[in-house]
C-alpha cells in the first residue's frame, strides 16, 4: 500500500512538472508574441475523451441547452424525443434492438465528464413542462431555469438542481405577443444577472423581444425590440425573406441569446439576421455587430459567451449555420479569429447551437438537429493568431 | 435509375469495366444483370469476384477480369427466388430457406465464405463452390424496419451488417458490424460463438449510430463505418 502511495506520489510530481514545463512554455511563446505585435486570442484544443458515453444505454436527443455551474458541473437541456427509430430501438414496441433509450432532458456531468443527476420530461403540480426545450441557465441559488419553443410554449420554468419544481413564469397554449407582461412565445434561452438580480429572456421564436425578468417573483419588468424600440410583431413579421443587403429595423429572431457581461452591457443574438446587438441593461441600445451577412436559412449568430478573465476581453459567438466559433475582442467588436469546421468528428460541429465556459476558461458546445452532442474545448492560454479560419481545434498534444 | 452494377477501376480511379446494367433487373436466375449489389470480395487464387446481390438474394461470382458468370446461390445454396425471404420474424417456426437482403460477403484465407443476411439476423458460411457449410443467428430478436426522412431511406434493420476477419494467420475472430444493436460483436471464427463485443449507441468517440462496415488493417487495427446520421469512419487499436 505504501509502496503504491509512493508511486502514485511520484507519478503526481512527473505530472506536474509537465504542467509546470509546458505553462512556461506557454508564457515564453506569449511574451514573444506580444513583444512582435502579434494579435492575441484564447486558443482551445477540442478533448475527445468528454463527455463518457452515457450509461445504461441512453440516448442524446438535439441539444439545445447548456450552462455550466460553479462547481463546473456541466448542465444540458435536449430533446429526449426526436429519436428516430433507428436510435430508440429499445424503446419501440416491441424493442426492435438492445440500444438505445432516450436519456432524460435534464443531465448534469462532472468535470470528469460522468453523468450525474439526470431528470424531467413530464408536467407536475403547478408546472407544465414545455412541448419543446429550449434554453438552460442557473441562477446564483443554483436553480435551473428553461424555456420551450414549441408551437404553444410561452412559459419558463424553474428547479432544484434535484429536479424539484419551484416556479412557472406564463403559460402554454398562448400566442405571439411581445408586449405581455405575464407571458412569453417561444423562449430561445434565459441569463440570470446577479449584479441586478434579473433574468434576462431571449424570447424569442414566436415573440422577438428582451425581457427582463424579477426572478423571485416572475414579474416581467420591462422588454424591448431592436434598437431598443417597442417590440412590434407586425412589424417584424412583415420584413419577409432575409436580404442580406438590408437593415431591418425589427429582429427577424429567434432572438436566440441574451447574454449580459460584467460590466453591464447586454448581448442579444437576432439569429437569422446575421447580427447581434448590444444594450445596457436599462435596455439602451448601443451598437450592433454582423457576421457573415450572406448566411441564409437559420443564421449565423445562435449564442454567446464571454472569457473568464474579470474584464472578459473576449467574445465568444455559436455559428450553427458556418459551423464555428467566432472570436471576438470584446472592447472593439472585432473579430480575431474563428475555429472549428462541419463534420461529426470531434471538434467539428452540425449545428452548433450553444457555447458555455467553465471557471478554466474551457468551453463547451452542444449541437442540435443531427448534431446531438456535448463537447469540450479546452483552453490553452492565448495565442498568436493564425488566421482568420484555424479549423478543427485538434489536440496539439501540449 | 435503379443500381444494379459493379463498376471496376484502377486506384488511380480509372475505369475498367461494369457488371450488370443500371436500371436493369432480370431476377436473381440473370448471368448478366444484379439487383442492388451491396457487397463484393475478390479471390485471388480463382480471380474472381464474389458479389453479395442483395435484391436478387444470391451470392453470385464473376471471373474478376473479364466480367463472365461462373455460378450463384441463395440461402444454404439452394436456389434464390425472386421473393427472398419475406418479411423476418422472429418467432417463425423454422428460418426462412431464402436471403433476406444480402449486405455482405468476405472470404477468410481458409476459403470459406462468408455471407451477411442482414435482416433475418444470421451469417452463412459457404465454401467456395455455394456448398452451404453451416450458420449462426445472432441476437435473434432483432428487428427494425424502413426510416426515411432527410437522409433519404435506410433499411435499418438487423443485426448482421458486414464482417472482418481478425488479422492473425488463422483468422480466429470474426468481427460483425451490427447496426441496430449499435456495437461490433467478437465471434471465434470456428464456433461462431459470441465472445465479446465493442461500443455501445451514440454519436461519442467508440459508440455508433448504424455501424454498417468493418474493416481490419495488416496491424490489426478495426476500422468502422456509420451510415444514417453517423456519417463517420473510426478506428480502434488492439488492446496491449
Amino acid at each position: 500500500m505504501k509502496r503504491m502511495r509512493n508511486l502514485l506520489i511520484g507519478a503526481t510530481l512527473v505530472a506536474l512538472f509537465a504542467v509546470l514545463g509546458a505553462g512556461q512554455h506557454l508564457l515564453q511563446q506569449t511574451a514573444q508574441a506580444q513583444a512582435a505585435g502579434a494579435v492575441m486570442a484564447p486558443r482551445f484544443e477540442v478533448d475527445p475523451t468528454f463527455p463518457k458515453p452515457l450509461p445504461n444505454g441512453m440516448y442524446q436527443g438535439q441539444s439545445i441547452g447548456l450552462w455550466v455551474d460553479t462547481q463546473d458541473h456541466v448542465w444540458i437541456v435536449h430533446r429526449p424525443d426526436v429519436l428516430d427509430a433507428a436510435e430508440g430501438a429499445a424503446q419501440q414496441t416491441p424493442p426492435t434492438a438492445e440500444c438505445c433509450k432516450s436519456a432524460p432532458p435534464i443531465l448534469e456531468f462532472d468535470p470528469a465528464g460522468n453523468l450525474l443527476r439526470s431528470w424531467g420530461g413530464k408536467d407536475g403540480p403547478g408546472f407544465q413542462w414545455p412541448d419543446s426545450n429550449h434554453g438552460l441557465n442557473i441562477d446564483n441559488k443554483g436553480n435551473l431555469w428553461m424555456g420551450g419553443n414549441g408551437g404553444s410554449d410561452g412559459h419558463m420554468i424553474k428547479f432544484t438542481q434535484d429536479g424539484k419544481f419551484l416556479m412557472q413564469v406564463g403559460k402554454k397554449g398562448v400566442t405571439r405577443n411581445s408586449l405581455a407582461t405575464d407571458q412569453f412565445f417561444q423562449v430561445a434561452e434565459m441569463f440570470f444577472h446577479a449584479a441586478s438580480n434579473e433574468v434576462f429572456v431571449a424570447d424569442g421564436y414566436g415573440n422577438k423581444r428582451v425581457a427582463v425578468v424579477d426572478p423571485d417573483s416572475g414579474k416581467v419588468k420591462r422588454f424591448w425590440g431592436a434598437y431598443g424600440k417597442p417590440p412590434d410583431d407586425a412589424g417584424s413579421l412583415a420584413q419577409g425573406a432575409y436580404d442580406p443587403t438590408a437593415t431591418y429595423q425589427h429582429f427577424r429572431g429567434p432572438v436566440h441569446c441574451a447574454m449580459v457581461s460584467n460590466d453591464g452591457l447586454v448581448y442579444v443574438c437576432d439569429r437569422t439576421s446575421n447580427r447581434f446587438q448590444i444594450f445596457r441593461i436599462d435596455g439602451t441600445y448601443v451598437r450592433e455587430v454582423y457576421t457573415q451577412r450572406d448566411s441564409r436559412g437559420d443564421g449565423s449568430v445562435w449564442d454567446i459567451d464571454f472569457s473568464r478573465d474579470p474584464q472578459q476581453r473576449f467574445l465568444y459567438v455559436a455559428d450553427g449555420r458556418n459551423q464555428k466559433i467566432r472570436i471576438f475582442d470584446r472592447a472593439s467588436l472585432t473579430e480575431l479569429t474563428t475555429f472549428g469546421k462541419g463534420g461529426h468528428y470531434p471538434g467539428e460541429w452540425y449545428s452548433l447551437h450553444n457555447l458555455s465556459t467553465d471557471s478554466k476558461g474551457n468551453l463547451y458546445t452542444v449541437e442540435t438537429y443531427q448534431g446531438r452532442r456535448l463537447q469540450r474545448f479546452l483552453y490553452k492560454g492565448l495565442a498568436p493568431v493564425a488566421g482568420k479560419q484555424t479549423g478543427v481545434a485538434w489536440p496539439t498534444g501540449q | 435509375m435503379p443500381d444494379a452494377h459493379v463498376l471496376k477501376f484502377t486506384g488511380d480511379g480509372r475505369y475498367l469495366m461494369t457488371i450488370g446494367t443500371p436500371g436493369q433487373k432480370d431476377g436473381p436466375d440473370s448471368q448478366t444483370t444484379l439487383n442492388r449489389p451491396a457487397a463484393i470480395a475478390y479471390d485471388a487464387a480463382a480471380n474472381e469476384v464474389f458479389i453479395a446481390d442483395s435484391g436478387n438474394h444470391r451470392i453470385v461470382v464473376f471471373d474478376a477480369d473479364k466480367g463472365t458468370y461462373k455460378r450463384h446461390w441463395g440461402a444454404y445454396g439452394e436456389k434464390a427466388m425472386a421473393e427472398g425471404g419475406g418479411a423476418y420474424d422472429p418467432n417463425a417456426a423454422t428460418p426462412s430457406r431464402q436471403f433476406r437482403d444480402v449486405t455482405c460477403v468476405e472470404i477468410a484465407r481458409d476459403g470459406m465464405v462468408y455471407v451477411c443476411d442482414k435482416s433475418s439476423n444470421r451469417i452463412q458460411v459457404f465454401d467456395k463452390s455455394g456448398k452451404f457449410v453451416k450458420e449462426a443467428v445472432i441476437a435473434k430478436n432483432t428487428g427494425g424496419g424502413i426510416l426515411a426522412g432527410s437522409f433519404g431511406v435506410l433499411n435499418a434493420a438487423g443485426s448482421v451488417w458486414d464482417v472482418a476477419f481478425s488479422n492473425d494467420q488463422p483468422q480466429r475472430y470474426l468481427f460483425v458490424a451490427d447496426g441496430m444493436n449499435k456495437k461490433v460483436r467478437i465471434l471465434q471464427r470456428d464456433t461462431l460463438a459470441e465472445v465479446g463485443a465493442i461500443g455501445s449507441g451514440g454519436r461519442y468517440p467508440g459508440q455508433f449510430l448504424v455501424v454498417n462496415s468493418v474493416a481490419v488493417d495488416s496491424q490489426g487495427n478495426l476500422y468502422t463505418g456509420e451510415t444514417h446520421h453517423g456519417k463517420r469512419v473510426q478506428k480502434f487499436t488492439p488492446g496491449k
